[in-house]
């Protein structure tokens, strides 16, 4: 099980007390820290500091303002304009567009390729992502041939923002646990009433929710936006879940 | 100039769908503003509004200058808008974009050509020294209604403005530092305050006050409403977009009238709050001799 630590600042090194050892596993670093021969490690940025003894491994876990592209991210795009061999999608606005090429989706030819126009948002993978060149997603897995729920999002339903570090504990295997966020599963459950909904989850912070009753998407999205922003526990998401049940018709 | 953000195909369809269910995004009413805060700064003539995400702020500024030669017996009068890049990217310094150039454009008409400040007052000597009154509007934020913001920055900067106080003695003019006598507020008449409509749906049936930025890149058209809470109309200004019925803008400028009182009350409330909090003990504080220990 992962461990946290203190808050760290960028630039101070790490006490050497903290880092985990292992006879097996090499020591692993995560995003926001970076190493400085021989011996020291250092945080790029601030957050707060995780260990996991058991993989030995050590990261930091941190909310910034700019999502930047790493690979295997689940991303929300929206689709700016169509080139003839690839779109061009926006990650994030005013920042450079990424490509996603025409045919990287579910069983595309030239001729059954899905058409997508400017605006669609469309849930896909980063397939590449370095700085020095524009990052480029894929709606379809490279070796299985299979889309596995991404693609363009159709149905009704409505996109919502939400800082990056809440979208990346919306993703985590186990949100409840580790993450402290349960606000998805109060609103399906007994405390939300039971609703109907679909989400997809962006990890450059854009959340897609989406329901046949608009009040259901309203809900959500309001649910997601206040929990962010104000930062609320299990058991506040739980009052906030019944509170805006009560409120919103 | 960076091409502005649009929001996408499927928060386009779900707004207006919900519309027609008279459901917003942040769950208001379809006449509700968003929370309104007003709050003044240190020095006098300093205004920040905040309403939801936008954020406004206007600073009033006097200097002595010469009058124009047309009209000798006027001071000057100036609101000067700008639409900084902190609000978005796609914005940039001394290059009015349409938002800009329609923004001062509704204040002009609202706050200076309804006579709000009393530009005689601001003459000193006639055709050689005046005052000019200078409102420099800031736009920090920007999540839709920036009119409405700006205009209750814009007048509440000006309520709150204390000018150098003067007097003419055998034709020779004293200028008062704020040492030597109070500044006093301009001569201020009444406060016109704007109230934004905007309407969705085929034909313009949906009308709902105070949109956010999402709100504002869905509608079909819009109205301004500029009056006072005396139900005095400064101005009506709808843009071209869908053509709405007659009866249903007389029903949106009646219930404009309620905001407008509303918004005056709070602008009173808070100008009061601010006297209070400078003005501590009053007169008989400083007759005090006793010292602090």
């Amino acid at each position: 099980m992962a461990t946290k630590h203190h808050v760290v600042l960028p630039g101070e090194p790490i006490d050497p007390s903290l880092i985990p050892t292992h006879p097996k596993h090499p020591l692993r670093l995560g995003p926001g820290l970076r190493h400085i021969p021989p011996e020291d490690i250092v945080p790029t940025v601030a957050g707060q500091l995780i260990t996991n003894p058991a993989k030995n491994s050590m990261w930091i876990e941190y909310n910034s303002n700019r999502y930047i592209p790493s690979q295997n991210d689940l991303v929300l795009a929206q689709i700016l304009r169509s080139t003839s061999d690839f779109y061009l999608c926006s990650l994030s606005p005013h920042t450079a567009p990424a490509t996603l090429p025409h045919l990287a989706f579910e069983a595309a030819t030239k001729k059954t390729r899905p058409q997508l126009s400017p605006g669609q948002l469309v849930y896909a993978r980063v397939s590449l992502a370095n700085k020095h060149m524009d990052p480029e997603l894929e709606c379809v897995h490279p070796s299985t041939g299979k889309a596995d729920g991404l693609g363009p999002i159709t149905g009704p339903g409505c996109a919502f923002d939400v800082s990056l570090g809440f979208a990346r504990r919306l993703l985590m295997a186990r949100s409840r646990e580790e993450g402290g966020v349960g606000v998805l599963e109060m609103l399906g459950g007994e405390e939300g009433g039971g609703l109907a909904f679909e989400t997809a989850v962006g990890r450059n912070g854009r959340v897609w929710v989406g329901s046949e009753s608009a009040r259901t998407v309203v809900i959500v999205g309001r649910a997601l936006q206040e929990t962010d922003r104000l930062g609320l526990g299990l058991e506040g998401q739980r009052k906030l879940v019944k509170r805006l049940v009560r409120e919103i018709k | 100039m960076p091409r502005d953000h649009e929001p996408s195909l499927n928060e386009k369809q779900f707004v207006t769908q919900a519309l027609q269910e008279n459901l917003r995004l942040d769950g208001r009413e379809l006449d509700q503003y968003r929370p309104l805060e007003l709050r003044f700064g240190d020095q006098h003539g300093v205004a920040e509004v905040t309403l939801g995400k936008t954020k406004v702020l206007a600073r009033a500024t006097a200097e002595l200058t010469v009058p124009y030669p047309d009209r000798p017996l006027d001071g000057i009068f100036t609101i000067s808008t700008e639409l900084s890049p902190m609000a978005s990217p796609s914005f940039e310094v001394n290059r009015p974009t349409e938002t800009e150039i329609l923004l001062s454009r509704l204040l002009e008409k609202t706050v200076r050509r309804s006579g709000a400040l009393d530009t005689e007052s601001l003459c000193l000597v006639a055709g050689k020294q005046c005052w000019s009154v200078r409102v420099d509007v800031h736009v920090l934020s920007h999540d839709g209604n920036l009119t409405d913001a700006a205009c209750v920055a814009v007048v509440a900067a000006l309520r709150h403005f204390r000018r150098p106080d003067t007097s003419i003695a055998q034709g020779v003019l004293t200028v008062y530092t704020p040492a030597e006598r109070e500044p006093v507020p301009l001569s201020w008449l009444h406060s016109p305050f704007c109230v934004t409509w905007s309407f969705f749906g085929e034909e313009g049936t949906t009308a709902l006050l105070d949109a956010t930025w999402l709100e504002e890149q869905v509608r079909v058209g819009s109205c301004t409403f500029s009056m006072n809470q005396h139900g005095e109309i400064c101005q009506i200004a709808k843009l071209g977009g869908v053509p709405v019925d007659a009866v249903a803008l007389l029903q949106c400028a009646s219930v404009s009238l309620t905001r407008v009182k509303e918004i005056s009350d709070l602008v009173d409330r808070r100008l009061a709050e601010d006297l209070k909090r400078r003005d501590k003990g009053g007169f008989m504080a400083e007759l005090r001799a006793e010292n602090d220990r």
